[in-house]
């Protein structure tokens, strides 16, 4: 027998031996509830994705103390009523160790008391208005502090814009974007002329850009919800000839290239942008498309975080040395994690510093990298916890 | 001043060409067709394939007519049909198609927000205001579906049938008029205008799984004051869309998206005929 096969038979009868150790144990069951149908319809597969290779990785490495990872996904129909019962399924029912999703502001806000009432770990990855604390949720996605001041200080410093006009979706996290970016722009000592609220499913921006014109503004600042109102306000409000520079905290890079030229010249702020030059992110970037081929949903600001929390969840574990709450939750405020991201570590107030990228859309859609602003504090996000 | 005259009249024309397909198929079959807001999220994927096809946008206006027509006649043939002698389950049925469309659509285009890039974009000079091109052309196209339809209406055989049909369908098939004919070549035509719509409301808005919804509801009401004549669908779009707008201006458009439900439902309790003369 050659050297050769010796090691390739030693390699088979390891790898046999990790697989059939982590067959023996009993999975630790991570839960993600998650909008499949309604408004999060079109993004959730991608975070479903990115989810399932981080579990794929973790398991091929061994799993986390000789147990593998398993998922369990639950649809909340994007919203309270259906996050109350996929809560609810996946604590009291399948009994999942730990909970790590991204979902609506109205999906989390329900399923809060219920994490409560399991006292399960939950690790929330979806950007949001900021400021919703318990003692059992982390979150590694950012907060309006973290994104809006790029742009708004781009628009005050360089831009030399004065006077401001705000444009939303009637709903938790448009009107909480908006009132942080509100609070900024006068901090800042430029002038908020007119802030209005369009229903989340309306398609009629008439009224609003007839007052924008009215107004006159030398930057509009857009939080809409993501999807159809974010593309219909853009062709509306181009279509009608307005010229003022343009902030759009709502539209991800998909939605930018579906956009076109309609979207050309829009600034934007985020914490992934899928062109990021560094190892980790092409690692990441390399492994979803042999994962998933043509069936890969586009990376995105969304589902990288939801990747990375895993990593930390499996990082938390293996710190406190055994899945029990207690230990958990304690150190996922400890570990850190290199992900496609950076170095991400929730330990402000239960949410992370994170590297932040301002970009602006260019002719053909893509995102161009104007600056990135390193280790972007959350501010006091829950100063009554640790 | 002038930008808020041409804000009502744009809106009041959209709402025109949107509502202008269930308007005559109420008139005709007394049911409210509930896959109307189908036919339009269909008229903006017409839009999106004839795009993806690299057509000239020009080219979905008779593709998404023909292909809307082209469904009509079949859902009138297969389902609506059957049920001429209940009406209210004939409703029903346009309800669930309207499901039945928006899942077949997202089976074969996912649920992802597409868009299809507008022929006229960008704002031009109207009495010393900038006001969005296409906006002004949907003024134009608004003008012309109410001609059109009045000179068939008034004009052809068959809009003479069609009106005997609807102002006494046994009287008119006592003189001999085939109603089920009438009967299939509206709801074929109402389905072709809404899918037409759909088309022409694209550039203005996203093309999605739920395009055609958030008309539905407001082309319903304004088709309930309407009764079944075309002047009091254009009357009614006027006040009603023009009231939209005035209240989103002076209010706020959250109130102004509720306007035009709430006082069609206030009109109908003080005056059921609504706009209509009879």
């Amino acid at each position: 027998m050659t050297m050769i096969n010796r090691k390739a038979i030693g390699a088979a009868v390891l790898l046999a031996s990790v697989s059939t150790s982590a067959f023996a144990a009993e999975p630790i069951k991570i839960g993600i509830p998650i909008g499949l149908s309604g408004a999060n319809s079109v993004v959730a597969p991608s975070v479903v994705q990115s989810a399932e290779l981080a579990v794929a990785e973790i398991n091929a490495a061994g799993g986390v103390l000789g147990r593998p990872l398993a998922l369990e996904v639950a649809d909340d129909q994007s919203g309270a009523a259906g996050a109350q019962k996929a809560y609810d399924n996946l604590i009291f029912q399948k009994k999942v160790d730990a909970l790590i999703t991204m979902e609506t502001s109205a999906a989390r806000n329900a399923g809060l008391p219920i994490v409560a009432k399991g006292k399960t770990p939950f690790i929330y990855t979806s950007y949001y208005e900021g400021r919703s604390c318990s003692p059992y949720m982390y979150v590694d996605a950012w907060v309006p502090d973290q994104q809006v001041a790029p742009i708004v200080d781009l628009f005050v410093d360089e831009k030399k814009a004065k006077t401001f006009f705000l444009i939303g979706s009637d709903y938790a996290y448009g009107r909480g974007m908006l009132a942080f970016s509100k609070s900024y722009i006068e901090k800042k000592g430029g002038k908020v002329v007119g802030d209005e609220y369009n229903p989340m499913d309306a398609s009629d921006w008439t009224a609003i850009i007839s007052k924008v014109k009215a107004a006159n503004p030398d930057a509009l600042i857009l939080s809409t919800a993501g999807g159809a109102p974010n593309v219909t306000l853009t062709k509306q409000y181009k279509a009608a000839g307005i010229k003022a520079l343009v902030g759009n905290l709502g539209v991800d890079e998909g939605t930018a290239k579906s956009m076109g030229t309609d979207a050309e010249g829009v600034f934007l702020s985020a914490s992934y942008v899928s062109s990021l030059d560094s190892p980790e992110n092409k690692k990441f970037l390399a492994a979803m498309k042999a994962k998933f081929g043509d069936g890969l949903k586009t990376p995105n600001d969304l589902s990288v975080p939801q990747y990375e929390a895993i990593y930390l969840y499996k990082l938390a574990i293996e710190k406190a040395g055994s899945t029990k709450q207690e230990g958990v939750l304690k150190a996922l405020g400890e570990v850190s994690f290199q992900g496609p991201r950076g170095l991400i570590k929730m330990d402000k107030q239960r949410h992370a510093a994170l590297t932040m990228y301002l970009g602006q859309v260019q002719g053909d859609g893509s995102v161009k990298v104007l600056k990135s602003f390193k280790d972007v504090d959350p501010g006091a996000q829950c100063p009554n916890l640790k | 001043m002038t930008s808020q005259i041409l804000d009502i009249l744009t809106s009041a024309a959209i709402l025109y060409v949107v509502a202008a397909g269930l308007l005559i198929v109420f008139g005709v079959m007394k049911i409210i067709n509930f896959a109307h807001g189908g036919f339009l999220t269909m008229g903006g994927y017409c839009a999106l394939a004839t795009a993806d096809l690299g057509l000239s946008p020009l080219f979905a206006i008779p593709i998404s007519f023909l292909f809307g027509a082209v469904v009509g006649m079949v859902v009138e043939r297969l389902i609506v049909r059957p049920l001429y002698s209940r009406p209210l389950d004939a409703i029903l049925a346009t309800w669930g198609l309207g499901i039945i469309i928006g899942q077949l659509i997202t089976l074969i285009y996912d649920r992802g927000v597409h868009f299809v890039q507008s022929p006229i974009s960008g704002a031009v000079d109207v009495m010393g205001e900038s006001y969005s091109q296409y906006r002004l052309v949907m003024l134009v196209v608004a003008i012309l579906f109410g001609v059109v339809l009045a000179a068939v209406l008034h004009g052809t055989r068959l809009g003479l049938m069609t009106r005997a049909v609807i102002m006494n369908e046994d009287l008119a098939r006592g003189l001999g008029i085939d109603s089920g004919l009438v009967r299939f070549v509206t709801f074929s035509l109402g389905a072709g205008l809404a899918s037409l719509a759909g088309t022409l409301i694209t550039p203005l808005s996203s093309v999605d799984p739920s395009l055609g919804i958030s008309w539905l509801v407001n082309a319903f009401m304004l088709v309930l004051v309407s009764g079944s004549s075309l002047v009091s669908l254009g009357i009614a779009a006027v006040v009603l869309g023009g009231a939209q707008v005035l209240i989103s201006s002076y209010a706020n458009p959250v109130y102004g998206s509720m306007a035009i439900v709430i006082l069609a439902a206030v009109l109908l309790r003080v005056r059921p005929q609504g706009f209509a003369n009879d």
